[in-house]
This record gives structure tokens, C-alpha cells and sequence, in this order.
């Protein structure tokens, strides 16, 4: 880019050396010379070249450490890959994977012991870079050069590495008896696999593989009210919006001194969908991104600008006028979100639990260390418009399409990842990467059920996580999905066992639930309808689509403030004027390209 | 260094005046010291500035990272279009002549007002203490400057406790949240992390002053204020007016940290600029074309200005540029 921020600094000091220059006293200094011309022009050839060489080597030290990363071992094996003699005979080799998600550690998976334990069968090692810094500066660099690591998880910026050629296709092997676990895991999916071209470029992450298990905890959408609300309430059913906002306004009444703020919403950069999904989920949807499904006819409608929204609006402009409504909600960033929420001030808010993972984690900390500090944790909710709706809070299995991992065009040697990958997806190899070693991070009853003691739920901290590399495979590998079971019927993913879950549980924890007749967090929602589509926002979008999405966002960002915070009688002006301003822009298009693409894929799962 | 030798050359040309290539070839022969030198500093240049110009190209494509220059599309104008033909174009083009119009005026006026001042302090302790306070601002982050912002203008940060204290407004504002304070708040933002920064190159400049015009002007009765309007001023007019004309170029140019941080949905409308515009539409959107058109036009309007500045100073009789 040519734009230059840092200008106006540079040009200052180019003033103050032209003033030095322009004055006298220094002239004096110039009249030696003359036997030093030869002198000072060698230096400046020594410059010039110096200025040529460094350009050159830098290239060639490029080149070198690309291969020397990796010994000579690709081109020795590359001819007996096709023998795939598995195993710990090959030599061993180094791949260079690139993860374009921010704040985890670089490693070298044979550092951690999963990683050991998986070397020692395939001989195979990756270095793997996190992202740091800007997502799309970096794919950017990558396809501009055309110069990629051999396996990269482009999280955003997959449609636009596949646009660019950067990875190869994998059709030839997902559905090859030579990979039989690559096959269990993909071969089911493999229509949903296709790219438009026809050709398959990702493994992709949420692929389940045996019984479908729902998580316990809440990782997706509710609307949270803190525990001691419900309490001093007398664990009410709250089901409708109406319902939830007198919980919280009798509460915040009956507390005048605490100085509470009744309920505040994320608006932070790219988090804003936060603020813009809630109609929606209380309409009885899940969440599809921008739009409404229609379970019949498949027509994809957008909420934004509808009755739904209206009344959400509606609904918070009369909590702003009660003054329960936080205004600084629209301009606070995400890290002030996170500390409000934790603050113990905040009754309420809508968001997702993944989102909200660092402040719930805070407040249960907390509470462990001083059980009387529970009632400031939140409890999700799922809380709807009227009561003749269902709640589709909870995500459905579903299938996201825009996210995986992909093996470059510059990778070195394909079909050893390829080997790995399907060594890796062996059912004893998953369960090394999800639960571990048994007798160290699970053990298994008399009837075969996998569990943890509480000594090894308490030792697996961070760090511990880290080193023994649950957090390096946790996700970002082809895997069994979340929701996954093994062929024996235990839960693939350890927090989804409902041992492990009753495990974590304070009695705190199970006082409320009990209050409300639940055994889990997920069973206060209803159960997720099918739908072969879902999630929409997974579908690779195209630019108009992307153009579109970010004029929406921007024109939202601008006019929801307008709506929350207009006074009461001058809601509809400002509705008015904000539909108007919607009404500009290619709704109808975007609207029928997400149809389309719902009943593509419908049809393609019925195949 | 080799001012001699140059002197010569050119007196020796002058006598036997050889012309054309012969000439050239001559002098060059003569200066070849001082030709040598600079040559790394015109290859610098050719590579990091004129190269560069070579992806203007890229404006006219509908550019796809990976593919060969001759794979591109040709699109012509159509993303000067996009650009011109988008209505918040016009806004973002708005606030960028504002905010850079606010910097330019308060950057100049206070740096030059403070640097009066310091000069006036004969107390040197307190001076340099100043001095070092003024200017510790401009080390910090704009992301730690906008932290410090956000939070003494929040509805419970300082400035909204000491309003209710003295009973100047009875709800707390959100002053964040009113687009229209946004050029206020940017403009006391840029002054309180600039200011000192600023002054350092007037009193640079201030110190070249020769003091023997002080002392005569004391000597025939010039009060302070005198001094200061009819010597340090005009001393230092020759370094504001080619700071001056540099900055006009950058016009375009409001800066983008301060908009980026302490701008969200409420302000929008004024703390949107150029460069937030193309980083929300080009780069994010993958479009580096419309970046690189949004450039060009950026490129051409500084260039343009910073003639016509240049032009102006010359009328003027001031010094210039070049």
C-alpha cells in the first residue's frame, strides 16, 4: 500500500537537517578532501553493491531455509510415498502449518507429548505459526507471493486462498480405501465438501462422526441474568423478552443503591452480530448469520428491517427510557464489555458462550474460591418473543463449510500429509488427542465408560493443557466433530461426557439447575430441529455478498445507536428512516443467492 | 564534500564552453565523486518510490492476487466509479479535509505558540521540565492514548464527574457517542500528544536566531512582545512556511489511528476517513484495486496541492521547497 501514516515525522526531520545545512559555520568543514575522492568513491560502489547483494542473498536464504526446515527427506520418500509403507520406518520430517487465528503459541508438535506419541507412528513433526496482527495483510502476503506453508488454516480468508489456487485438491483422497479413517470421517460429507468448481480443497472441522452428543455447557446464543437475580426471584420459568425484562427491572427496584445497569449489549468491531442476531434468536431461529430460513420453502429471508427487529428495538429503546439500558454499550470495545461483565453490576446481556468464555470463567473462578461470590455468574436462558414460539437457540448438527484445513500448492510432499491426516483420524488416535493417555488425563469403568477424577480435571490448568498439546490439537486438525461419539458410545470430546460434565459441576451449580428440574445447561433449551443447511453463515460468500454484508453492518452500526437511544415517541421516525436507508441497498439479491445456496445444499444431502 | 573541485569544473566549462554531450560527459567526468555518491541514494529511490508506481496498474483491474499481470482483468475506471459514485464517498472525503485542516491549523498555532512561550521561560528547571512533559505524549501508542481517551470521557470517567460537580450538565454525556463532538475531541486529542513534539523543530529553529538582534533591539527600548513579534517570528518564518507547504501536501492525509480507535457506530458519520473507508471496502473486502484507486486519487490531489502551496510561497516571495 502506498499510504503513507508515519509522513509527516519524516518530512519534519528533513527540515532540521536542511536548516543545519544552510547555515555557515558548517561550510569550513568541506574545503579538506580531495585525496579522500577515491576513498569516498569506493565506498559507494561497496554501497551499491552491497545494496544489490542483500537483495539477492535475502531470496536465496529464503529458498535455503524452506528446504532446510525440512532435510532432504521429501524428495527421498516422495518416490516410495506411493507404497504408503506407514509408519515409524520413514524418515522423519518437519511440515510448516500456518493457523490464522490469533493469541495461541507457536510449537512444534513433537514438543508436546500428543505430538511425540504421533511422531512416533508417522515420523511426522509441524511447526506451527499463529496468527499476529492482521488477517488479511498476512493471507494477502501469502497469495501474492504465492508462497504458502505446507498446510494452512486460512479461517476468514478460505474463499480467498482457494480463489487464488493456493491449495490443492482433495478429492482423489476422500473417499480412497488406501485412507479407510479419512474415508469414515469425510466420506459421508463428501457432497457437502464441494466447493463450487466441483472440487474439494478442505478437510473441514465440524464433521460429526457416530451418534450426535449435544453439549451440556452453552457455548452458543442465550440471553444470561445473573444467578442471584433468579434467586432472590424465586427461580421464575422466564420464556418471553416481557418476562425477562420484569425479572430484571422488579430486581434493579428493589436494589436502588447497588447502582446496576439492567442490561448491555457487544458492539464491538466485528463482534456487532452480537447486537444484530438477537431478533432473530428470539423469533425461534437459530443462528444462520443474516438470515431466517424458512423450514418449508427454504426461502432465506433477511431479519434486518422486519417485524422481528422492530420489536427487539421497540423492546430496548423502552428498557433505554427506564434507564436500565447501558448506553456506552455502542461505544465500548470488546475488552470494557468483558470488564462490565464482570463487575458484578450487570444484570443481563445477550451473547454467545464462546464469546463470553473469559468473563464466565472469571466469575466461576472466583466462585470457587469463595462459594458467596456465585450469584454474580450468569445463567443462560432461552428467551423468545411470545409464548407460542420454540426456541432454536441450540445449534443443530450442522456443517460449516468456510472453515478448514487445507494443504497448500507449495506444500512438499502431499501424500505424507495425506498419511498422517488418515493415521491421525484412527479412532485410537483421536482419543489420544481428545481425552489423552489413560491413567493420566482418563480412566474407564467397569461398563467401559470413559471418565476424570476430580484430581485430573484439577491438574489439567492451562499450562498443563499446553505442554501435554490439547490445546495444539484441539482443533484446527481434521477431527471428529465436537458433537462426535467412538464406536464404544463414549463422547469424543471429553466436556461433552456427561461424567466429565456432572464432574465440573459446583453444588452451587446443581442447586439452580436442580431448582429448574435440569440435569445440564442444555436442557433448559429445546432441542434443535434439523436442518442440512445450517449454519448459512457458513456458506462461501461472494464478493457482492461480502460487499453486501459490510454495507448492512456499517449502515446498522450507525442507526441502531438512533433507535436504542431515541426518546420513546421518536422510535418510528428513526425506524423510518432506518429501513429507507436498508431499502438502498441489494437486499433482494442477497436474499435470493442465500435461497439458492440453502436449496443446493438441501438437495445435495438428500444425494 | 568536494565543493572545490566543483567550483573549478564549473569555471573551467565556462571558459571554453564545449557543448552538448561532450560537455555533459566532461562534467560528469569531473564530478565523478561526487556522481559515485549519490547513486546509491537514486537507485534507493528508483526502487522504493519510482517501482512502486508500476502497481497504479492495479486500480484500472479487477485485481486477483496470484495471477500473472497478463491474466488480469482490465475494468478501466470502473473502480473510480465505485469510488466516486458512493455516497458516503463524499462524507469520508468531508471529514478527511476537516480533520486534516483541524490538525493542520491547532498543530501549528499551538506548536508555535508553546515554543514562544518556552522561549520566554529564563527559569531553566522548570523549562525543561515542561518541555519533557509536553512532549511524552507523542511516545505512547495511539491505542494506549486512545485507552487513556475513552476512559476520561466515559460517562464515569473524570471529565463527566467534574462537569456534575460543578453542576454544568445534569446527565452524564456520552461524548463518544456524539458525532458531531468527534472533530473537537479528535482535535484537543491530537494537541495533547503532539504539542511538545512539535515545538522541538521551532526551537531548533528559534536557537539559529543570531542574539546580537536582541541585544539591539533591547537597546533601542523593545519590550518582550516586541522581541518576540519582530525577531523570533520572523526568524523562524523561513522553517513554518516550509513546514507548511510539506503539510498541505498532506491534506489528504487525516491520519488514521485516531479515527480507527475512538471512532465506533455513534460517530461515524464525522470520524470516518479515507483511510478507514478503503480499509473497510478494499482491503478487507480482498479489493486491492479500489485501495490502489482510492491511492491514486490520494496521491494526485497532494500532488496538485502541494504545487499550488508551493507556487503561492513563491508568489509570496517566501522561502520554498525548491
Amino acid at each position: 500500500m502506498t499510504f503513507s501514516l508515519v509522513g509527516k515525522q519524516s518530512a519534519g526531520r528533513g527540515i532540521i537537517l536542511k536548516v543545519l545545512t544552510i547555515h555557515p559555520e558548517l561550510k569550513g568543514v568541506q574545503k579538506k578532501v580531495s585525496k579522500k575522492r577515491w576513498l569516498a568513491s569506493t565506498l559507494s560502489l561497496i554501497m551499491v553493491l552491497a545494496l544489490v547483494l542483500t537483495a539477492c542473498s535475502g531470496k536465496k536464504e529464503a529458498g535455503n531455509s524452506n528446504s532446510g526446515a525440512s532435510g532432504s527427506s521429501p524428495t527421498s520418500n516422495s518416490s516410495d510415498s506411493g507404497g504408503d509403507s506407514g509408519g515409524a520406518a520413514q524418515d522423519k520430517v518437519t511440515f510448516t502449518m500456518f493457523v490464522a487465528v490469533q493469541g495461541e503459541k507457536d510449537v512444534n508438535t513433537n514438543e508436546t507429548v500428543i505430538g511425540k506419541k504421533l511422531e512416533e507412528q508417522t515420523g511426522v513433526n509441524f511447526k506451527i505459526e499463529h496468527l499476529v496482527g492482521d488477517l488479511q495483510t498476512k493471507i494477502g502476503t501469502m497469495i501474492a507471493s504465492n508462497d504458502y506453508p505446507d498446510v494452512l488454516v486460512p479461517d476468514d480468508g478460505i474463499e480467498n486462498v482457494i480463489e487464488a489456487g493456493g491449495f490443492i485438491d482433495l478429492t482423489p483422497y476422500i473417499d480412497n480405501d488406501k485412507y479407510p479413517n479419512i474415508k469414515k470421517v469425510y466420506g459421508p460429507y463428501k457432497n457437502l465438501m464441494k466447493w463450487d468448481d466441483g472440487k474439494i480443497y478442505i478437510f473441514p472441522f465440524s464433521t460429526v462422526v457416530g451418534e450426535f452428543v449435544p453439549d451440556p455447557n452453552i457455548g452458543q446464543g442465550a440471553f444470561w441474568v445473573q444467578r442471584r437475580v433468579l434467586e432472590w426471584a424465586g427461580y421464575p420459568k422466564i420464556k418471553t423478552v416481557d418476562e425477562y425484562f420484569k425479572v430484571l427491572e422488579d430486581f434493579i427496584n428493589a436494589h436502588p443503591d447497588e447502582d446496576l445497569i439492567g442490561f448491555v449489549t457487544l458492539t464491538d468491531d466485528w463482534r456487532f452480530f452480537a447486537t444484530t442476531n438477537v431478533p432473530n434468536h428470539l423469533a425461534g431461529y437459530p443462528n444462520d448469520g443474516e438470515v431466517m430460513v424458512d423450514m418449508q420453502t427454504h426461502e432465506a429471508k433477511i431479519y434486518a428491517g422486519t417485524e422481528w427487529e422492530y420489536r427487539w428495538f421497540k423492546k430496548l429503546n423502552e428498557i433505554n427510557a427506564k434507564g436500565m439500558f447501558d448506553k456506552q454499550s455502542f461505544v465500548d470495545n470488546y475488552d470494557q464489555y468483558i470488564a462490565k461483565l464482570t463487575s458484578h453490576k450487570v444484570l443481563g446481556f445477550f451473547d454467545y458462550g464462546w464469546q463470553v468464555g473469559t468473563a464466565n470463567n472469571a466469575l466461576r473462578d472466583a466462585a470457587l474460591a469463595d462459594p458467596s461470590l456465585d450469584g454474580y455468574r450468569y445463567f443462560p436462558l432461552p428467551v423468545v418473543f411470545d409464548e407460542n414460539i420454540k426456541d432454536q437457540y441450540l445449534d443443530p448438527p450442522g456443517y460449516v463449510a468456510n472453515r478448514g484445513f487445507g494443504i497448500t500448492s507449495s506444500a512438499k510432499d502431499p501424500e505424507r500429509i495425506i498419511a498422517f491426516i488418515d493415521t491421525l483420524l484412527s479412532e485410537e488416535n483421536q482419543i489420544l488427542v481428545k481425552w489423552g493417555i489413560e491413567g493420566e488425563t482418563y480412566l474407564r469403568d467397569e461398563n467401559g465408560r470413559m471418565y476424570r477424577t476430580k484430581e485430573m480435571v484439577d491438574k489439567m490448568t492451562q499450562k498443563f493443557n499446553e505442554d501435554y498439546g490439547f490445546t495444539v490439537f484441539d482443533w484446527d486438525w481434521p477431527h471428529y466433530g465436537t458433537n462426535s461419539t467412538l464406536s464404544d458410545g463414549n463422547a469424543a470430546s471429553p466436556g461433552l461426557q456427561p461424567e466429565v460434565f456432572q464432574m465440573t459441576l459446583t453444588d452451587a451449580d446443581k442447586k439452580i439447575l436442580s431448582a429448574y428440574g435440569v440435569q445440564t445447561y442444555a436442557e433448559m433449551f429445546a432441542d434443535p430441529d434439523e436442518r442440512p443447511w445450517y449454519p448459512a453463515w457458513g456458506f462461501a460468500k461472494d464478493e457482492p455478498r461480502q460487499l453486501f454484508e459490510q454495507q448492512k453492518s456499517d449502515l446498522q452500526r450507525n442507526h441502531i445507536p438512533k433507535l436504542v437511544l431515541s426518546k420513546p415517541e421518536e422510535f418510528d421516525k428513526a425506524w423510518d428512516e432506518y429501513t429507507k436507508a436498508l431499502g438502498k441497498l441489494d437486499v433482494q439479491g442477497y436474499e435470493q443467492w442465500f435461497t439458492q445456496k440453502v436449496k443446493e445444499v438441501v438437495a445435495n444431502a438428500q444425494k | 564534500m568536494d565543493n572545490n573541485n566543483v567550483l573549478t569544473g564549473v569555471s573551467v566549462a565556462a571558459e571554453k564552453k564545449p557543448r552538448g554531450l561532450k560537455r555533459f560527459f566532461k562534467l560528469l567526468y569531473q564530478q565523478r565523486a561526487l556522481v559515485l555518491m549519490s547513486v546509491p541514494f537514486v537507485i534507493w529511490l528508483f526502487i522504493f518510490r519510482y517501482l512502486p508506481i508500476w502497481g497504479w496498474t492495479i486500480g484500472f483491474q479487477n485485481f486477483k492476487p496470484a495471477k500473472s499481470f497478463w491474466e488480469q482483468e482490465w475494468v478501466g475506471f470502473y473502480h473510480f466509479e465505485f469510488l466516486f459514485g458512493d455516497e458516503r464517498f463524499l462524507r469520508v472525503l468531508r471529514n478527511t479535509l476537516v480533520m486534516s485542516t483541524i490538525n493542520l491549523v491547532l498543530g501549528f498555532v499551538t506548536a508555535i505558540t508553546l515554543a514562544l512561550l518556552l522561549n520566554e521561560v529564563r527559569h531553566l528547571v522548570f523549562k525543561r521540565v515542561v518541555q519533557t512533559v509536553s512532549y511524552l505524549p507523542h511516545f505512547l501508542s495511539w491505542v494506549v492514548a486512545a485507552g487513556i481517551i475513552r476512559v476520561t470521557l466515559a460517562p464515569d470517567g473524570i471529565i463527566n464527574e467534574l462537569l456534575m460537580r460543578l453542576h454544568l450538565i445534569d446527565e452524564e454525556l456520552l461524548f463518544l457517542g456524539i458525532g458531531e463532538w468527534f472533530w473537537g475531541i479528535y482535535g484537543a486529542s491530537i494537541v495533547w500528544k503532539d504539542v511538545g513534539w512539535n515545538t522541538i523543530v521551532y526551537l531548533a529553529a528559534i536557537t539559529m536566531i543570531d542574539p546580537t538582534l536582541y541585544e539591539a533591539a533591547e537597546i533601542d527600548g523593545a519590550g518582550r512582545f516586541r522581541k518576540i513579534w519582530h525577531i523570533t517570528l520572523p526568524g523562524i518564518r523561513p522553517v513554518i512556511t516550509v513546514l507548511l507547504i510539506m503539510n498541505i501536501g498532506y491534506l489528504l492525509e487525516s491520519g488514521f489511528e485516531p479515527q480507527y480507535l475512538l471512532g465506533n457506530g455513534m460517530n461515524m458519520d464525522y470520524s470516518e476517513n479515507l483511510d478507514i473507508f478503503v480499509l473497510k471496502y478494499g482491503i478487507n473486502q480482498f479489493n486491492y484495486s479500489l485501495s490502489v484507486a482510492a491511492s491514486i486519487f490520494k496521491t494526485v490531489v497532494s500532488f496538485i496541492l502541494l504545487f499550488a502551496a508551493n507556487n503561492l510561497a513563491k508568489r509570496m516571495g517566501e522561502t520554498r521547497l525548491y
